[in-house]
């Protein structure tokens, strides 16, 4: 058995995860599969130093390096905005405090029923990456903290905080735009 | 436990991160206190609500287009050799290359199927593999039903004894449908499950007593394989799943 039939046999399951993982970095399907290429080159160059019995992470990480120095570069380029950037949720909205009711030591009411999932997207859309990537891994990848740790390169402590983090930050931005929601049906 | 506290631990209470000790004092907090309990709500809410999202799900053509470039990426790779071997034509050595190739791969296969003592090693392959090529295809079942009822039925006559087929949709385990496959040199029955994006393959055939033996778990090109026997049968669950959900799926099964 060659050494690329054996490398497909243990990447190729895991291409959607891979996928999926660069687009919500990256926000554009034509990026997230020229990332999911060089990362599949790149892991399968690299297969010699895969030491570990979990090549789910290790592939994932890759993923993640890869698309985090594309990030890089577009903004380097900085000429080009992309549409993504420029328009990421950010017209024509007020700040922030202007809008999220004071959130210190009132009684936390719960804010969120059944939540649309077009908002969910748009409101992670909003957050930054590094708290972005956590909750696609745990929520949609259901990665224990242990593996999600992996992928991100950081202990599982930060792992810990950055999803409290980012799911404070996204109860925040869904909270608001649900209610410009229902103030424009009214 | 104080606010502060339980604020820490709420997301990983949520995920089932938590020790048993931590995991109860939050539940207790949570109990009694009304803005907390609110929390661990609204995050439940998203939690289901991103989960709900799902994949993004990749184009069709992309793995055609990495494996492509994969071959093109391993054909550069020994570019030296190629080097000494240009001056001779090269449908000639292209010929001999693959003629001594394949006298070299049957010897390796011969050698490798006489030699081979550990057989439970090459089992595992095979279930592996097995579940591997599920995925690979259209649709990892033959026979589609959530319903036990059709599922069961559907295997008498295909295989040489009566699975236990259980849905395990209120356990988090919809069943998805059944399949044959072949594996260890026989037919065996294969129900497909699914935890939240992961497929589990459970293989059962007849095992060689009535014992009970207890689950045994490998690793393997990081898929995790679950095996033990039950009632007369042989179980092998595969997954990407944690080990842990695995072994849940086993103790419901």
């Amino acid at each position: 058995m060659s050494q690329l039939s054996d490398f497909e046999k243990m990447a190729l399951p895991h291409m959607d995860a891979a996928y999926n993982l660069a687009f919500w970095l990256v926000r554009s399907s034509s990026d997230a599969e020229d990332i999911v290429q060089d990362s599949y080159l790149r892991a399968f160059r690299a297969l010699h130093s895969f030491a570990g019995t979990n090549f789910r992470p290790w592939l994932l990480a890759i993923v993640r390096n890869v698309a985090y120095r594309w990030l890089g570069n577009r903004r380097r380029s900085a000429n080009v905005i992309s549409i993504d950037e420029a328009f990421g949720g950010h017209v024509g909205q007020e700040p922030a405090e202007a809008q999220i009711p004071s959130e210190d030591p009132t009684p936390e009411a719960q804010l969120l029923g059944d939540v649309d999932r077009v908002l969910v997207r748009t409101a992670l859309d909003d957050l930054p990456p590094i708290f972005r990537e956590v909750l696609v891994l745990r929520e949609i990848e259901g990665l224990s903290y242990r593996d999600i740790a992996e992928v991100v390169g950081a202990p599982i402590g930060t792992v810990m905080s950055r999803l409290a983090r980012g799911r404070k930050e996204l109860r925040k931005t869904l909270t608001r735009l649900m209610e410009k929601d229902e103030s424009n049906a009214l | 436990m104080r606010c502060d506290r339980a604020l820490e631990l709420m997301s990983p209470f949520v995920d089932g991160e938590l020790s048993g000790q931590d995991r109860k004092a939050v539940a207790t907090h949570i109990e009694t206190c009304a803005s907390c309990n609110a929390l661990v709500v609204d995050i439940q809410h998203m939690s289901k609500a991103i989960a709900e999202i799902g994949r993004e799900p990749a184009p069709k053509a992309l793995v055609l287009r990495v494996r492509s470039a994969l071959v093109a990426a391993e054909d550069q790779e020994p570019a030296k050799k190629r080097f000494v071997l240009r001056r001779v034509p090269s449908s000639i050595v292209r010929q001999a290359g693959m003629l001594a190739a394949s006298c070299a791969l049957s010897v390796l296969l011969t050698w490798s199927f006489m030699t081979s003592t550990r057989q439970a090693n090459q089992l595992e392959q095979e279930i592996l593999t097995a579940h591997i090529r599920s995925l690979l295809q259209d649709s990892p079942f033959q026979v589609t039903s959530s319903d036990s009822h059709t599922v069961k039925p559907w295997f008498a006559g295909r295989v040489d004894f009566a699975p236990d087929v259980k849905d395990l949709t209120a356990e988090g385990f919809p069943l998805l449908g059944g399949r044959l496959d072949y594996v260890g040199e026989r037919r065996v029955g294969a129900l497909v499950y699914r935890r939240r994006l992961h497929i589990v393959n459970v293989f059962m055939w007849p095992a060689p007593s009535l014992d009970s033996v207890p689950p045994m778990l490998t690793i393997k090109n990081g898929y995790n394989l679950l095996a033990w026997s039950k009632n007369g049968v042989t179980y092998w669950a595969v997954s990407d799943l944690e080990a842990r959900e695995l072994q849940r799926l086993q103790t419901l099964l």
